[in-house]
């Protein structure tokens, strides 16, 4: 058995090694190299890139994007909730609302980011028709504001968030419920102390779904954000390209990789069934 | 079919692409005639693969590697040093130019390459405001884009030299200034303007601009005038405080395997009758002699006094490049 | 409460739908502006007609089929063996592939990629994205096919031992019957990831491989054509389908 699992084994180790463990590597060595002349990478070994990551300027690019995903995990949980509530209690078509919840997040994410420059562009459908139903004059600047990458976030993340609490939710012993009214409760009353007690294990796991891809969210900060909404991705995917700064990029990136890491060491210490 | 002859298969299919003849051609957006590289490919049969960038950096982030299999690019004047310094560049042939003599006399032995050794000068221009006939007072200052009244209806260019040297020319100083001091007073008055700006956006910008949605922005006088093609409401000034001057000019890369065939393409830019084509798609002020009533545009070719006031674009030394460079960051981090 | 909790379910699905939705019916507008002038077609025509387009498709159909080729291969393996017996340093890189963010992986493949090719005369191109999209597909793979795995019995692999078959065997005759639905919705997930990666592919890609994603990542930053609401239309359609057959596939 043992052979054959080595050989099975096989092709996916080769992959992880080479493309997986061996590109961090390089970053963590080049992490710690000077920026050449006019980009790559050269000695001498420097600590420069590390240090540069503590001015108060690149902290608060790291705090602006923890805030942004505390916002949207905040949103999506607050969105989510009710619709698990209802998916949870839809009797026989809930594989049709659960299918229409995934739906649109199993087209391309691309195009669902480019779908809200469509719809929030000064020449937009959101101000076009505004403007049609003369309700403003002039177009509302919505494109490249932080509101418009948190509306796209939200949008992105929404089925993460609604998963995990439809199914900790459907699993929830309804005569618990029945007790509770019968013990005078009412309907909020029993959903603030039972309901979201028994759920909080799917909070929980939606709250990492969502709240660990916003944190490295690239693509929705650089096409609804403009260069005004700087996230830790925007930083990294610059150094890396127009500023020719790799070291620094890797510093970044590496930092970013610290902070997914330690959030998840907390939340797999409490959390029993592992997805792999 | 087993997975093992659908790879062959996928394989063989990606590497026949790769034997037709070909040349892999990078330029800025707009800069050429649709028709320039059909035209070219059926004349002399040579397969040009031709893709677009908004920006030096998007260039040079690809190109530094020194392995990107890029033949010919369009560097601005000022990034050639840089690239050299690199051994990034491949010699030009003239034996292989004839219609380098096409050339306009100025560009054919140019400050930042006199004998012509590396580069073909293509298009050049200068750097301005884009506004909207509307306002009122014509914002013909760079301080003009600092005012509070044009709050999130301008844009300034995705270019670190570009943003510093107006920030340079708008206290008094020199857009190629490379004290340290000045700089960090520039990036000063930068990060005070961000906060009025839609964004900082090249070519990207123009769409928005006829629109009316953006009501100034700082751009490249080929681009002005694309824009000013589409909607009459539009004007281009040189600013009064002096704006800067460039040139883009085409290289061979040295990684090139295909000198001949790069060649061949510069030549081909190089016709008469090619640069007028090219004129009328790009819109701007041509290295290549354009026939005269082309030359009348005040935009493109501005009058003696406008010119007086512009500066060409120096290499800064490398240290001043890491500044730059490190600023920049800044400003698109606060 | 149920009639309120039904209003706001329909609520959230309107706000989840609209966009594409609206992306959609204007693919069909006749004007470029957001204003509706009448059915057309024309949209569809420029996109069809269109070269680049063109062979940006080809060439994300090939790079996806390619990685889905190797990673669902490579996954279904690395799947069953881990269920035989799991291994923390194995199951602890897959777990890294998946947390990493997109811009992280990019860079860093774009990193070894250069380093590599200073000691080999190669250049980034067809085959640095195609191994870039293994890396982050495989861990999809192995997700569906041990999911699966869990809900078989293992007695039916000891049975076929038992009788004197072959581990190879067992797994080849017995098991593998048994996986194929989740292999194939493994393989179509990783089809469409793979298909709509951009950040990753933008990184590593040369010349020769630009891909429909970073195609309509262009388009869509300059705002110029509606082609690229017809372009997103039909890959939000394809994609769609795919994974609706996918996810049949997984419940079989």
């Amino acid at each position: 058995m043992n052979r054959l699992r080595a050989v099975f084994l096989l092709p996916s180790t080769l992959v992880l090694c080479v493309l997986v463990a061996a590109p961090l590597a390089i970053i963590l060595s080049y992490s710690v190299l000077t920026r050449g002349a006019y980009g790559g990478v050269e000695l001498p070994l420097s600590l420069e890139s590390w240090l540069r990551l503590a001015d108060p300027l690149y902290l608060g690019i790291l705090a602006r994007t923890v805030a942004m995903a505390a916002a949207v995990t905040a949103l999506c949980l607050a969105l989510g909730f009710p619709l698990a509530l209802f998916l949870s209690r839809a009797g026989n078509r809930k594989n049709l609302y659960l299918h229409l919840v995934m739906l649109p997040f199993w087209t391309s994410f691309l195009v669902r980011t480019y779908a809200w420059m469509f719809l929030l562009r000064d020449t937009g459908l959101i101000n076009t028709t505004l403007i049609w139903l003369g309700l403003i004059q002039e177009p509302l600047s919505l494109l490249y504001t932080p509101g418009a990458v948190l509306a796209g976030l939200v949008y992105g993340h929404l089925p993460f968030m609604v998963l995990p609490l439809y199914a900790a939710l459907e699993r929830m012993d309804r005569s618990l419920l029945e007790a509770a009214a019968d013990l005078g409760a009412q309907p909020w009353e029993s959903l603030a102390r039972v309901v979201i007690p028994l759920a909080s294990p799917g909070i929980r796991a939606g709250a990492v779904l969502v709240f660990i891809p916003c944190l490295g969210a690239y693509l929705t900060p650089d096409l609804l954000g403009g260069s005004k909404t700087v996230m830790a991705g925007n930083l990294i995917q610059n150094q890396f390209t127009h500023a020719r700064d790799w070291p620094f990029g890797s510093a970044a990136s590496l930092a970013l990789m610290a902070v997914i890491l330690v959030l998840l060491a907390v939340w797999v210490r409490r959390e029993k069934e592992p997805l792999l | 079919m087993n997975r093992r002859t659908f790879l062959m298969s996928a394989a063989g299919a990606a590497g026949c692409r790769r034997n037709e003849a070909r040349l892999n051609v990078f330029n800025w957006s707009g800069y050429i005639s649709p028709r320039v590289v059909p035209r070219f490919e059926e004349e002399t049969g040579i397969q040009v693969r031709y893709a677009v960038y908004e920006s030096n950096e998007e260039m040079l982030a690809r190109v530094i590697s020194g392995n990107s299999g890029w033949d010919i690019v369009f560097p601005s004047h000022y990034c050639l040093q840089p690239m050299l310094r690199q051994g990034l560049l491949a010699p030009l042939r003239h034996g292989w130019l004839p219609n380098l003599a096409n050339l306009e006399r100025e560009f054919q032995s140019p400050p930042w390459d006199q004998e012509l050794r590396w580069t073909m000068p293509y298009l050049w221009g200068g750097t301005g405001i884009l506004y909207n006939a509307r306002l009122a007072p014509a914002p013909d200052f760079w301080a003009s884009m600092w005012e509070a009244r044009m709050e999130r209806r301008i844009t300034m260019l995705n270019d670190p030299a570009e943003v510093l040297g107006a920030a340079l020319l708008k206290l008094g100083l020199s857009a190629n200034s490379s004290d340290a001091g000045e700089l960090r007073r520039a990036q000063k008055e930068a990060l005070a303007q961000k906060r009025l700006l839609r964004g900082y956006l090249n070519a990207e910008v123009l769409d928005q601009v006829v629109a009316g949605d953006v009501q100034a922005a700082q751009a490249w006088s080929s681009s002005a005038q694309q824009a000013m093609d589409e909607s009459g409401d539009l004007r281009f000034a040189y600013p009064r405080e002096g704006f800067p001057l460039y040139a883009d000019g085409a290289v061979v890369l040295r990684e090139s395997r295909r000198a001949e065939a790069a060649h061949r393409f510069l030549d081909y830019l190089l016709r008469p009758e090619v640069a007028v084509l090219n004129h009328r798609t790009a819109r701007s002020a041509s290295c290549i002699r354009l026939p005269a009533e082309l030359r009348a545009n005040a935009v493109l070719y501005p009058p003696a006094d406008v010119l007086a006031r512009g500066e060409w674009w120096k290499t800064p030394p490398v240290s001043v490049q890491r500044l730059r460079d490190r600023l920049w960051t800044e400003i698109l981090s606060g | 409460m149920r009639r309120l909790l039904g209003l706001y379910a329909a609520g959230v699905y309107a706000f989840l739908h609209l966009p594409l939705a609206a992306l959609i019916l204007f693919s069909f507008n006749a004007s470029r502006f957001t204003v509706w002038e009448g059915f057309s077609l024309r949209w569809y025509r420029a996109a069809f007609g269109d070269a680049q387009l063109a062979e940006a498709a080809a060439n994300s159909l090939l790079i996806g089929l390619a990685a889905t080729a190797v990673a669902t291969a490579a996954g279904t393996l690395c799947g069953y063996a881990l269920w035989k017996r799991r291994s923390g340093l194995v199951a602890a890189a897959l777990h890294l592939s998946l947390v990493t963010p997109e811009i992280v992986t990019g860079v860093s493949l774009l990193a070894f990629y250069q380093w590599v090719f200073r000691f080999a005369g190669l250049r980034l191109g067809t085959h640095t994205v195609i191994g870039a999209h293994v890396t982050f597909c495989l861990v999809f793979v192995v997700i569906a096919v041990m999911a699966r795995l869990r809900t078989l019995d293992p007695a039916l692999e000891e049975a076929a031992l038992d009788l004197g078959a072959s581990e190879w065997r067992a797994f080849r005759e017995v098991t593998l019957p048994l996986l194929w639905p989740a292999v194939a919705a493994g393989a179509l997930l990783a089809f469409t990831i793979s298909f709509d990666d951009y950040v990753v592919t933008s990184l590593v890609a040369g010349v020769d491989s630009e891909t429909l994603p970073m195609v309509i990542y262009a388009m869509a930053k300059r705002g110029v054509s509606p082609a690229v609401n017809a372009v997103s239309a039909v890959i939000v359609t394809a994609l769609g389908a795919l994974i609706l057959v996918s996810e049949r596939l997984r419940r079989a």
